[in-house]
C-alpha cells in the first residue's frame, strides 16, 4: 500500500508531541488557575490576620470560614452544572430559600426526621429542578427567563412555608453537616470532588460538557439533548436544596429569605472558578474552590480595616482583577505551549 | 455517454430513500427526491451549491426528519429518531459542517457515544489515549496528537478525525458530505484508500464533493441532484454533461485564460516574516498577479496568511504595501492597510451565522455606508444585491439568517464581504471549498477580473489543479520556509505536488 | 452629660456628607495600647443602602468621638449588604478578634443564630436591634412593631369614624418587622368591622415601587377612604395624585416626602400620621452593650416608644424639610428633647 506509507512521512514532517504533563496544563489552567488564587488569597489572608491579631487563624477561624462557605460550595455546585450545558439557574437562591424554611418548618431531634426530611426536601429540590428543565428543553425558553419566573416562584413558595423567620434546626443536625468543633464540612467538599470525578467519567457527565460545548455538534454525536438539559437542571434543583440544608444548618433556624443572594454569589464563584459561563469547559472542583476564594475575599477586606462604606467596591474590584488575570494568564499559558 | 438510470437487476440496496421532501420555512431543499446506494458501492451525490445534497445526508443520518417520502435502510423502511437511531441501523455520517466538541480533546471526540469503561462502569481515561492513539495509527494517522484540544488543530486534521470516528466503526452505511473540501491531495489518497477498503467489505459509501477528479476517481455510480430533485443516476458522466445536468444549462468548465501579466510595482513586500509555525518567509505580490501559495497542509501556509492579516503573532524585517512600511498588528489594522483575507472555516472565523445575507456582505464597508453615522439602507440593500447577483447567491432573500444557507453559499457570501471592501491586497485562503462547479468558475473569473483591476492577490488552494491554472506564480512552502517558486507557463499540478514533497526523497 | 452628647450627635449627623467624610477613619487606629480595659465594641450592619442606615451608622460613628465612648470604647463598624452568609462571616472574624461586645443590626432574623450562639459561648455580648435577632443570647433593642402597625391603623379608623374602605400598602415579605406591622393593623380592623381593606399589596418600603404598584391597582378600586402604608409613603401620594384622586386620611412612615405633604406641599394637603423607626437605635444599642460590660445594668431587652408627628403637630426645619430630598428619613430630631434622654436616664 504505497499511500499508506506516504502518510507515514507525511507523519513524520511534525514529530513535535507536546507531553501528557503540558497537555494537561494547557487543558485544566482555569483549575489550576482557581488553586494558585486560593493559596495566594488564603496566605494574604494569614498575613493580615498576623499583622492585626499577632498570631495566626486557629481552629475556630479555619471551622467558621469553612462553615461559612458551605451554602455557596453547594450553590457554586448546583450553578456549575448548568452552567457547562451554556445555561444559567437564577433559581439557585429561591431553591435554597424554599429548602432552608421547609428544613426550619420540619426538622425535629429524632435521627428519623431528619433523614427523611432532609431525602424529602431534596428530593422536592429534584422535581421543581425537572421543572426548570423541561421548561428550558422543551420548552425551548431561554434558561434567564425561565429561571427567573421560578426564582420568584420558590421565593413565594418559601415565604408560604415559613412566613416569618424562625423555626429551629436540632442541634445534632448542624453538628452533622457544620460542625462547630472543627472543619469537618471540609469532608463533604472532597467527597464532592470524588463524586464530581467519577460523574465527569460518565456519559451524563460527558454529554452535559458536550451540549454545553456545541449543542449541535452533541445531537450529531447521538446525544440526546432534551434529556441531558433536564438532567443537569434536575441536578442542579437538586444541589440547591441541599446547599439550602446547609444554610439551615449554619444558621440553626430558618429565614425564607436569605438564600436570594446565593444566586450571584453561585455565578461569581463559578467565574472564579475558571468555568466558562458559555459552556462547556470547566470543573466543579473549580467552583468549589471558588466559592473558598470568595470567602477569603470577605476575611481579607475585615481584617485590612478599610472604611465598611468601600467594602463593597474593593471587593468588586477584586473579583474583576482576578478574573481578568486569570482569563490573560490562560491565554498566555496556552498560546506559549 | 452510458446513462443508466434503471436499477434492474440490483440486489436491495443498502439505503433508498424515495419522494423525499423536506422544505425550511419557504425554503424547498428536498423536492420529492430519490436516491438509492448498493452495498459495496461507492455513490457520488452531486449537484450545484444548495441542490439539497447536504440535506438528504442529514435525512439519511438521522439529523432531519423528511416532511414526506420515506427512508430504508436494508429494504426495511424507517423513521430515525436521531443520529444515534441512524447509528444503531449501521449508518454513519460526516457531516459538511463538522461536529467535533472543540473544548475536548481528540480522542473523547472520537469515542464520544461510544466510551470505553472500566469495571466501574466509569469512563477509563487511561485507556482512552492510548486506544485513541491506537485507533488513529490502525488507519494510518500518526500527526495528530490524541491528547491535543480540538481546538487546538487544524481543520483538516479535525475533518481527518472526523473521518475518523466514522470509519472505524464498521459501518454498513457512510456518508461522507463534502469530506475533502479541506484536505490536500495527499489526505484525500489516503481518505480513497479508505474508502476502498469499507467498500471490499460490503459498505455502502454516499460520497459528495465539487471535485470533478475526485468524482471520476472514486465513484461507482453518480446521482445528480438539481433543485431539490433528482435529475438522473450513471455509472459513467462526464464533467460537461455532469455541469449542464445540474445547471440546466451549458456552462464553460475550462479554466479561463491567465490574465496578462503583472505590473511592476509589488502591492505588497515580506521581507523575513516568522512566526510559531514560519521560518524567514520573503516574497512579492505585484499589483494584477495572482500569487498561488500551495503545499502539505500544516507546512505555515495558514500562519502566512493570518499573520499577514494580524491574526498571528508574527515578526517581520520588513513589511511594505505599495513601497510603504507597515506594521499589521491586528485584523483591524490590517483593514486599515487594505488588507482582507478570506478565511477557511466560515463557521468560526468569518460569518456571523444569525445574522442576515445582508448585514453579513456590508459588515466591513459599515462605515463608507453611513452617513452621519447612520447606514444608508438603501444603499447597503442595492450593494447586497448586486453581490449576490454576481456570485449567484442563492437564498431566499437578503434578509435570510446565513446560517440557513447551504454549504456553498455561506462561503460565497463570504467572499462578496471582502470583494465589497475594495482592498489592494486580497488574502484569498481557500475560497473555492466546497463551491460548486459553476461558482468556481464564476470565482475564478471574479479573481481574475480582481487581478486586472490591479489588485493583489494571494490565493492558496487545498487544490493543486487550481493554483496551476490561476496563478501567475505559485509558492510552495514546506516546513514553514518557501521551497519553490514554480513560474508560469507551465505549472502543473504534478510539479507542485512533486515541489512540495521534495523533501521526503532526500529524508 | 447625654443631654449634651447628643446635640452633638445630631450636629454632626444632620451634616451627613461630613460625618461620613470626617468619620472614615481606621477604625482601630487610635491609642489601642493606650488603655487595656477599654472596650472592643464593634457594629455589625447589614444593608448600607438608605439614608435610614447611613444615618443610623453615623449616629454611631459619632458617638464614638465623644465621651464616655471616647476614653470607654474602642469602636468599629462593618456592613455586609443583605448577604447573610457574608454577615456571618464578619462575625465569626469579630469573635476571632475578641471583640467585647457587637452591636447588630442582622441581614435576616434567624440565619443568624448559630454565630451569635458561638459568641455567646465565648463570652461576648450581642446586642441587636432594629432588625432584631431571635436568638436567646442576644439583647434585643427595638421599636415594637406591632404597635407601629396599631398606631397607624388606629390613627385611621378615628379619622374614618370606624367605617370606609382602606388600602395596605406592606413592606418586604418574610421580614419579623413586615409581619408585625401588618398583624398591628389587623388586630385594630377585626374591632371595626365596618373597615374593609380593599386591596392589599407591598411597597418593599421603597417610594418608587410603593408607587408604581398603587397606580397598577388604583384603576380598578373603587372610592378610597384611608391609606394605610408601611414605608414608600410618599410614592402612594403621588401615585394618587397621577391618578387624580382625592387623597384620604394617611397613616404612613416618616419619609421627608410624606411630612412635605402633611405641609400642604404641591397644594395638596393631606391629613396623615408619620411613625417613623428612629436611628438613634444603634446609639442605644452602643449605651446598652456598654453599660452592661461595665456591670451598671442588667442584661435587659428594651423597648422604645416610637416618636411620631401628625398634621396638627408636623414642624418645618424639626420634623419636615421642604428643601432636604423625599427619600430622606425626617425622624431623628423627634428623639428631639425627650426620646433618647429618656431611655438614656430610664436605663441608668
Ligand atoms: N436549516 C436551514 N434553514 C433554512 N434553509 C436551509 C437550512 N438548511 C438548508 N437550507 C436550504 O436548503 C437548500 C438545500 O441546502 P443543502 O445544504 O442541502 O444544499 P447542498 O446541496 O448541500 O449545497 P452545498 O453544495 O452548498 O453544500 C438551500 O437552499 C439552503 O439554503
Ligand atoms: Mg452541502
Amino acid at each position: 500500500m504505497p499511500q499508506y506509507k506516504a502518510m507515514e512521512h507525511t507523519a513524520l514532517a511534525q514529530p513535535f508531541r507536546r507531553s501528557a504533563a503540558a497537555h494537561a496544563l494547557g487543558q485544566n489552567i482555569g483549575l489550576i488557575l482557581v488553586c494558585i488564587l486560593l493559596i495566594a488569597s488564603i496566605l494574604a489572608y494569614c498575613g493580615i490576620y498576623y499583622a492585626a491579631q499577632e498570631r495566626l487563624p486557629g481552629g475556630f477561624e479555619i471551622t467558621s470560614t469553612v462553615n461559612n462557605t458551605m451554602p455557596l460550595v453547594l450553590a457554586a455546585l448546583a450553578q456549575t452544572v448548568v452552567v457547562l450545558t451554556r445555561g444559567l439557574d437564577l433559581s439557585v437562591g429561591g431553591m435554597m430559600d424554599l429548602s432552608n424554611a421547609i428544613a426550619a418548618v420540619t426538622l425535629s431531634a429524632s435521627l428519623g426526621s431528619m433523614v427523611f426530611w432532609s431525602v424529602a426536601i431534596l428530593a422536592l429540590g429534584a422535581l421543581l429542578g425537572l421543572l426548570n428543565g423541561v421548561l428550558v428543553a422543551i420548552g425551548r425558553l431561554q434558561p434567564i427567563l425561565v429561571t427567573l419566573a421560578t426564582l420568584s416562584i420558590f421565593q413565594g413558595l418559601a415565604i408560604r412555608v415559613l412566613p416569618q423567620p424562625g423555626g429551629a434546626v436540632p442541634e445534632a443536625y448542624t453538628a452533622a453537616l457544620v460542625s462547630t468543633k472543627a472543619p469537618y464540612a471540609l469532608l463533604y467538599v472532597i467527597a464532592f470532588g470524588v463524586l464530581w470525578s467519577a460523574f465527569r467519567r460518565t456519559r451524563l457527565g460527558v454529554s452535559i460538557l458536550a451540549v454545553g460545548n456545541d449543542a449541535q455538534a452533541a445531537r450529531a454525536h447521538g446525544i440526546d439533548l432534551i434529556r441531558t438539559r433536564i438532567a443537569a437542571y434536575t441536578l442542579s434543583g437538586m444541589l440547591a436544596a441541599a446547599a439550602g440544608l446547609f444554610l439551615a444548618a449554619n444558621a440553626t433556624a430558618g429565614d425564607a429569605t436569605t438564600g436570594n443572594g446565593y444566586t450571584l454569589s453561585s455565578i461569581v464563584a463559578v467565574v472564579l472558578g475558571g468555568v466558562s459561563l458559555f459552556g462547556g469547559r470547566g470543573s466543579a472542583i473549580g467552583a468549589m474552590l471558588g466559592a473558598f476564594v470568595s470567602s477569603m475575599i470577605v476575611n481579607i477586606l475585615f481584617f485590612s480595616h478599610i472604611d465598611p462604606l468601600y467594602q463593597a467596591f474593593y471587593e468588586g474590584l477584586f473579583l474583576v482583577l482576578a478574573v481578568v488575570l486569570a482569563e490573560a494568564v490562560g491565554r498566555l499559558v496556552r498560546k506559549a505551549s | 455517454m452510458t446513462a443508466k438510470t434503471a436499477i434492474g437487476d440490483m440486489p436491495t440496496p443498502a439505503v433508498e430513500a424515495s419522494n423525499v421532501r423536506k422544505a425550511f420555512g419557504g425554503v424547498v431543499a428536498l423536492d420529492g427526491a430519490n436516491f438509492s446506494a448498493a452495498s459495496g458501492e461507492v455513490h457520488a451525490l452531486v449537484g450545484e451549491n444548495g441542490a439539497g445534497k447536504s440535506t438528504l445526508i442529514k435525512i439519511i443520518g438521522g439529523r432531519l426528519h423528511a416532511d414526506a417520502g420515506e427512508v430504508r435502510i436494508a429494504g426495511r423502511k424507517v423513521v430515525l429518531s436521531g443520529p444515534d437511531a441512524a447509528h444503531r441501523l449501521g449508518a454513519w455520517t460526516v457531516f459538511q459542517e463538522l461536529t467535533l466538541l472543540t473544548w475536548m480533546t481528540v480522542a473523547e471526540n472520537l469515542f464520544l457515544g461510544h466510551e470505553i469503561r472500566n469495571s466501574l462502569g466509569l469512563i477509563a481515561r487511561g485507556k482512552l489515549f492510548s486506544k485513541a492513539e491506537q485507533v488513529l495509527a490502525d488507519v494510518g494517522i500518526f500527526h495528530i496528537d490524541p491528547r491535543a484540544l480540538v481546538e487546538d488543530i487544524s481543520l483538516a486534521e479535525r475533518q481527518l478525525i472526523e473521518i475518523v470516528r466514522a470509519i472505524t466503526q464498521n459501518p454498513q452505511i457512510l456518508l461522507l458530505d463534502e469530506p475533502t473540501s479541506s484536505l490536500v491531495e495527499r489526505e484525500t489518497v489516503w481518505l480513497f484508500e479508505q474508502i476502498r477498503r469499507l467498500c471490499k467489505n460490503g459498505t455502502s459509501v454516499v460520497f459528495t464533493s465539487h471535485r470533478w477528479n475526485e468524482i471520476r476517481t472514486i465513484a461507482d455510480r453518480i446521482t445528480v441532484f438539481r433543485n431539490g430533485k433528482d435529475v438522473g443516476t450513471f455509472t459513467e458522466l462526464g464533467e460537461e454533461e455532469a455541469v449542464t445536468l445540474m445547471t440546466g444549462t451549458r456552462v464553460d468548465v475550462f479554466f479561463p485564460p491567465l490574465p496578462q501579466a503583472p505590473q511592476s510595482q509589488p502591492a505588497l513586500s515580506v521581507r523575513e516574516l516568522s512566526g510559531p509555525r514560519i521560518k524567514s518567509v520573503s516574497f512579492d505580490l505585484y499589483k494584477g498577479e495572482v500569487l498561488g501559495m500551495g503545499g502539505l497542509a500544516g507546512h505555515g501556509h495558514r500562519e502566512v496568511f493570518f499573520s499577514l492579516f494580524g491574526a498571528e503573532p508574527h515578526s517581520a524585517e520588513r513589511i511594505e504595501m505599495s513601497g510603504k512600511p507597515v506594521r499589521i498588528r491586528n485584523p483591524r489594522g490590517a483593514v486599515r492597510q487594505r488588507i482582507a483575507l478570506v478565511p477557511e472555516d466560515r463557521k468560526t472565523e468569518g460569518l456571523l451565522l444569525p445574522l442576515s445575507v445582508r448585514n453579513n456582505l456590508t459588515l466591513t464597508i459599515l462605515r463608507q455606508l453611513s452617513r452621519f453615522g447612520l447606514v444608508r439602507v438603501g444603499e447597503e440593500r442595492r450593494l447586497a444585491q448586486t453581490l449576490v447577483e454576481r456570485l449567484k447567491i442563492r437564498a431566499r432573500d437578503l434578509f435570510v439568517a446565513v446560517g440557513a444557507l447551504s454549504g456553498g453559499n455561506q462561503q460565497k457570501v463570504l467572499l462578496g464581504r471582502w470583494l465589497l471592501a475594495a482592498s489592494d491586497v486580497l488574502l484569498l485562503y481557500d475560497v473555492t471549498r466546497g463551491v460548486d462547479v459553476a461558482t468556481k468558475h464564476e470565482i475564478y473569473e471574479l479573481v481574475l477580473g480582481l487581478a486586472r483591476e490591479g489588485h493583489g492577490i494571494l490565493f492558496y488552494s487545498s487544490d493543486a489543479e487550481e493554483l496551476a491554472h490561476l496563478c501567475h506564480r505559485v509558492l510552495v512552502m514546506r516546513e514553514g520556509r518557501i521551497a519553490a517558486v514554480l513560474s508560469q507557463p507551465g505549472i502543473t499540478a504534478e510539479q507542485i505536488v512533486a515541489a512540495a514533497m521534495r523533501e521526503h526523497a532526500t529524508v | 452629660m447625654t443631654n449634651k452628647l447628643h446635640r452633638r450627635v445630631l450636629l454632626r449627623a444632620s451634616g451627613l456628607a461630613l460625618a461620613s467624610a470626617s468619620f472614615a477613619a481606621t477604625p482601630f487606629a487610635h491609642s489601642r495600647a493606650a488603655n487595656k480595659k477599654k472596650f472592643k465594641i464593634a457594629l455589625s450592619n447589614s444593608y448600607i443602602g438608605n439614608k435610614w442606615r447611613i444615618e443610623m451608622e453615623n449616629l454611631f460613628k459619632a458617638a464614638l468621638l465623644m465621651e464616655p465612648y471616647k476614653s470607654e470604647v474602642i469602636g468599629s463598624w462593618f456592613n455586609s449588604g443583605n448577604d447573610v452568609s457574608k454577615q456571618s462571616q464578619q462575625m465569626s472574624n469579630l469573635i476571632a478578634e475578641r471583640v467585647d461586645a457587637i452591636v447588630l443590626n442582622a441581614a435576616s432574623p434567624t440565619a443568624l443564630d448559630g454565630i451569635i450562639k458561638q459568641a455567646s459561648d465565648r463570652g461576648i455580648l450581642v446586642v441587636s436591634f432594629d432588625n432584631v435577632v431571635t436568638a436567646p443570647s442576644a439583647l434585643k433593642v427595638n421599636t415594637d412593631q406591632f404597635e407601629f402597625g396599631k398606631t397607624l391603623a388606629e390613627f385611621l379608623a378615628k379619622k374614618m369614624g370606624g367605617k370606609g374602605n382602606v388600602i395596605m400598602v406592606t413592606g418586604v415579605a418574610g421580614t419579623h418587622v413586615d409581619l408585625e406591622r401588618n398583624r398591628g393593623a389587623d388586630s385594630v380592623w377585626q374591632q371595626h368591622p365596618g373597615i374593609k381593606v380593599v386591596s392589599r399589596y407591598t411597597g418593599m418600603w421603597d417610594s418608587a415601587t410603593a408607587e408604581r404598584n398603587t397606580a397598577s391597582v388604583l384603576p380598578s378600586l373603587p372610592q378610597i377612604d384611608g391609606i394605610w402604608c408601611q414605608g414608600g409613603t410618599d410614592g402612594v401620594i403621588k401615585a394618587f395624585i397621577a391618578a387624580n384622586r382625592p387623597i384620604p386620611p394617611v397613616a404612613g412612615e416618616a419619609e421627608n416626602g410624606f411630612r412635605k405633604f402633611m405641609i400642604g406641599y404641591m397644594g395638596h394637603k393631606v391629613d396623615g400620621i408619620s411613625i417613623g423607626q428612629p436611628p438613634f437605635l444603634s446609639l442605644v444599642a452602643l449605651e446598652l452593650a456598654r453599660r452592661v460590660l461595665s456591670g451598671t445594668y442588667p442584661k435587659k431587652d428594651i423597648t422604645i416608644p416610637f416618636p411620631y408627628v401628625t398634621s396638627e403637630t408636623v414642624k418645618v426645619g424639626e420634623t419636615v424639610f421642604p428643601n432636604l430630598p423625599d427619600s430622606f428619613f425626617a425622624d431623628f430630631t423627634d428623639a428631639g428633647e425627650h426620646a433618647v434622654l429618656k431611655i438614656c436616664v430610664d436605663a441608668a
